[in-house]
């Protein structure tokens, strides 16, 4: 009986990582094909014929890296998005402590508001946009990047933040406050490292977001001094190469593997983050 | 190390009242403790006396100065919360240091105190852990060391031990006690529990609905109830009240007859007579009834007895024994029997 139970047990097991390991493969499968694209020779993507055994080439790695300034694309990716999740942050926080904590008139039409501006379809407001940076002269650099992410990601990061913030106790801040602590004491060291998964959860939402955003930095950037890697991909299509999938899919690698390896480093958090905020503990 | 006074506090939200008409002088070094059921305002006093909320009216006065528009962080109060409301991101040593670094106290003597505070509450093997790895216990001791670490004129306490054990409880009320005297620190303690009370206070303050039913010390309180709110909520069981008529110095009930009350009112009031108070004679005196419960618990045995249909607590002696329905007579302590108003539920005197 207990010999019995013991291998229906295994058996379970078994079948749980037998169904987790697909679910695995299925979520990576894009990942790991355009892996398998970007290391093949060009002729043998464009075959018709299936080819079941691939061979292995560094072709498209070495072009990407010697026709075209890819480590700039990637510099620009990196310093646009932390600059606009450093930003996002900076006016997110205060902005969702004042929703969460205090109290005055209007205060929630205030925070449906900057919610809504997430709302709007984002061509609406291209065109005034780039008038916008034009007459700011910011036009193709990585400031405007900055910003337009920023702006773009502002309102649910607020969001976001102000739901962790009105999980915490009360008791805390009316603690710090008998104990001597003013307002900003209390954000910066009380509320901030109590809600730090929410923030960290935020700001890879935010990174995100900001790594995928091809509109606005089309719009804004026209030179490789403020391409993002988003745009880069569109420069391996037409020209007088043709579409190049294999340096194509090299790059949308390239580009997923910071997210990854970002998400990877900080799981613990980002999952407790995920569900705090949701329920009450 | 102060003195407080409220004078006609009142706290509103909107058309609902809070706390109306409080009035109380707490002396200096003074362990004082507001009792009374949920929502009756307790908190909100002493919240106000922190200043984490405002009165909508009246005055707060710490040792003459009136502390209306004083900050909560510039008043020289230290509070203990019902959960702990230790920071989560700290170690121990950090959240007892918390307040003397706040208070720009010089950091030289940091170290000493937050040790001498962890001495105190026998915690001093813990201060490297963060509060949620410790115990309900070790937490709460941890709070009343930060309370204590800075020497504060006014110690505020709101519901401390409420999430702890009865064993634990009761250990942490003796060591409150000690650390008070020894401190001699102006206290306010909120609590709904009466035993709390009865044993920490010097004085206790009775609440409900917002105002404040009766000051006195934990005897006055238990010996001479100021109406039938308090004689019900102190004692545990609690007192036994009786609607009924008096007339000539008798009242009268369904079962029960008390002769010779020297008392000049009459009409409808409300006897009361403490459990403790009823004695079994097993001859008619004033009240006849039938037994309806028998409840030992090894010291004593509690007999509740029905006349008409009222249920009568008696403290009966530990061998008491009875079948129930059976019928029983029971004799009240005339000296302690309180007569109440049964309109207003104010005693008469």
């Amino acid at each position: 009986m207990a010999s019995q139970r013991k291998k229906s047990k295994g058996e379970n097991l078994a079948l749980r990582y037998l169904i987790l390991g697909g679910w695995a493969l299925f979520c990576l499968a894009p990942v790991l094909w355009f892996l398998s694209i970007g290391l093949r020779p060009r002729t043998e993507i464009i075959t018709p014929q299936p080819i079941y055994f691939p061979s292995f080439s560094l072709d498209a790695w070495h072009m990407i890296w010697s026709d075209w300034p890819m480590g700039q694309y990637l510099r620009n990716s990196v310093a646009a998005i932390i600059g606009s999740v450093i930003i996002d942050l900076v006016l997110a926080i205060p902005a969702a402590y004042s929703l969460s904590r205090f109290t005055y008139k209007g205060r929630e039409d205030i925070g449906f508001y900057i919610l809504s501006t997430r709302m709007m379809a984002p061509a609406i407001v291209a065109v005034p946009i780039f008038f916008l940076f034009r007459n700011l002269g910011l036009l193709d650099t990585i400031w405007a990047l900055m910003l337009i992410y920023a702006a773009i990601n502002l309102s649910f990061v607020t969001w976001i933040i102000r739901s962790y913030m009105l999980d915490i106790p009360k008791e805390l801040e009316d603690a710090a406050k008998t104990d001597g602590a003013g307002e900003l004491r209390i954000l910066w060291e009380i509320i901030i490292p109590a809600i730090l998964p929410g923030i960290i959860t935020a700001s890879v939402i935010a990174m995100i977001f900001a790594i995928n955003e091809f509109l606005f930095t089309l719009l804004i950037a026209s030179t490789p001094d403020a391409y993002t890697m988003s745009v880069a991909l569109s420069n391996f299509t037409g020209g007088s190469d043709g579409v190049i999938y294999n340096a194509i899919a090299l790059v949308a690698f390239l580009a997923f593997v910071p997210v990854f390896l970002v998400v990877v480093a900080i799981q613990k958090h980002l999952s407790r983050g995920l569900t705090m905020g949701a329920v009450k503990g | 190390m102060a003195r407080i006074e409220l004078k006609d506090i009142q706290k509103s939200w909107g058309a609902v009242k809070g706390v109306s008409d409080v009035n109380i002088d707490i002396e200096d070094e003074e362990f004082i403790v507001f009792l009374g059921p949920s929502g009756c305002g307790k908190t909100t006093t002493m919240r106000m006396i922190a200043g984490l909320e405002d009165p909508s009216e009246g005055a707060i006065v710490m040792d003459g100065e009136t502390m209306n528009e004083i900050d909560a962080r510039d008043r020289d109060v230290a509070m203990v919360f019902q959960g702990y409301a230790l920071y989560p991101n700290m170690t121990i040593y950090e959240n007892i240091r918390f307040p003397l670094r706040m208070r720009g106290v010089p950091k030289d003597q940091h170290d000493a105190k937050v040790r001498r505070a962890a001495e105190f509450v026998e915690l001093t093997d813990y201060l490297d852990r963060k509060p949620g790895a410790l115990s309900g216990g070790q937490r709460q001791r941890a709070a009343l060391a930060r309370a204590i670490v800075r020497q504060p004129q006014v110690f505020l306490m709101d519901e401390p031990l409420s999430n702890l054990d009865a064993k634990l409880r009761q250990a942490m009320r003796v060591q409150i006690k000690h650390i008070q005297r020894e401190l001699k620190i102006t206290t306010v303690y909120v609590t709904h529990d009466q035993i709390e009370a009865m044993t920490l206070a010097d004085r206790i303050v009775i609440m409900e609905k917002g105002a404040i039913q009766q000051i006195g010390t934990p005897d006055q309180i238990y010996n001479d109830p100021a109406n039938t709110f308090v004689a019900a909520f102190i004692g545990s069981p609690p007192m036994n009240l009786v609607e009924g008529t008096l007339e000539g110095g008798v009242f009268r009930a369904p079962g029960i007859a008390v002769e010779n009350l020297s008392t000049r009112h009459s009409g409808q009031v409300t006897l009361g007579v403490r459990p403790e108070d009823c004695t079994v004679t097993g001859i008619p005196t004033h009240l006849s009834g039938t037994v309806y419960g028998v409840e030992p618990t090894g010291d004593v045995t509690y007999l509740t007895v029905k006349a008409g249909d009222k249920l009568i607590e008696v403290k009966a002696d530990r061998d008491y024994r009875a079948t129930l329905n059976t019928p029983e007579t029971v004799t009240f302590d005339l000296t302690r029997i309180y007569l109440f108003d049964t309109a207003t539920g104010q005693r008469l005197r």
